[in-house]
């Protein structure tokens, strides 16, 4: 089964992030966007959760910087546009949670 | 790469039909095709006619409208959810004797199968929600 890019625009209150944890593997990849860039608040309890499950983490600059959010990342990738698209050729499967 | 767009989200609320134009914009400037934008559930109100954003926001239908025409690309609403939603075609007006059209002709109303078919050609589906 081929690695998956899930991207999540949902708020870490959401049960479609807690969705999304339990469906993520290290191997898969998963980008923020929308409301769900919030859980990229480095220290928050929703980044812990988001680091432990192993996969690369990327976030979408535009929606992170409309948020407020942007000074306040750590290791995570910030991607714009663009970045999305090359995320989609290196994994052949999106999975969207929102 | 060929891809499709599956469109969920109304362009009135949430990100997901910004970020599905967005996607399109940088994916056809990346070399890639965009074969179909499949739009179902709220994500039909694209597709309305009527809709009248304010000036200092970018107008959604105008978007699409833009790149169908200079990348012919399709553009499809999913008939039983752009039917209950009052977005008719010329064609759906007169079958059910309402006063007239009320998506833009940019757009075609058309069937799930639409979307299968596409999920079969395609490289990518990248589906945009919320």
């Amino acid at each position: 089964m081929s690695v998956i890019l899930h991207t999540l625009n949902a708020s870490p209150a959401s049960g479609a992030f807690d969705d999304c944890l339990r469906a993520i593997t290290a191997d898969d990849a998963l980008l923020l966007l929308g409301d769900g860039v919030y859980a990229a608040m480095a220290h928050s309890r929703a980044w812990e959760r988001l680091r432990a499950c192993g996969a690369p983490l990327y976030v979408l600059r535009a929606d992170a910087s409309a948020a407020g959010v942007l000074p306040l990342l750590e290791e995570i990738e910030v991607v714009d546009m663009d970045g999305f698209v090359a995320l989609t050729e290196r994994y052949p499967r999106q999975l969207a949670w929102y | 790469m060929i891809y499709s767009l599956l469109v969920l989200s109304s362009p009135a609320s949430g990100h997901g039909a910004r970020h599905a134009v967005q996607f399109a914009r940088s994916a056809l400037q990346r070399g890639h095709t965009i074969d179909r934008v499949f739009f179902l559930d709220d994500g039909t109100f694209a597709g309305s006619a009527a809709a009248v954003f304010p000036q200092d926001e970018a107008s959604p239908l105008q978007c699409w409208v833009e790149l169908s025409e200079r990348h012919a690309l399709e553009l499809i609403l999913c008939v039983s959810s752009a039917l209950k939603r009052g977005l008719l075609d010329a064609g759906e007006a007169q079958r059910h004797e309402r006063c007239g059209p009320t998506i833009h002709p940019a757009f075609v109303i058309s069937g799930l199968g639409q979307l299968v078919d596409a999920m079969t050609h395609c490289d990518r589906l990248v589906t945009f929600g919320g």
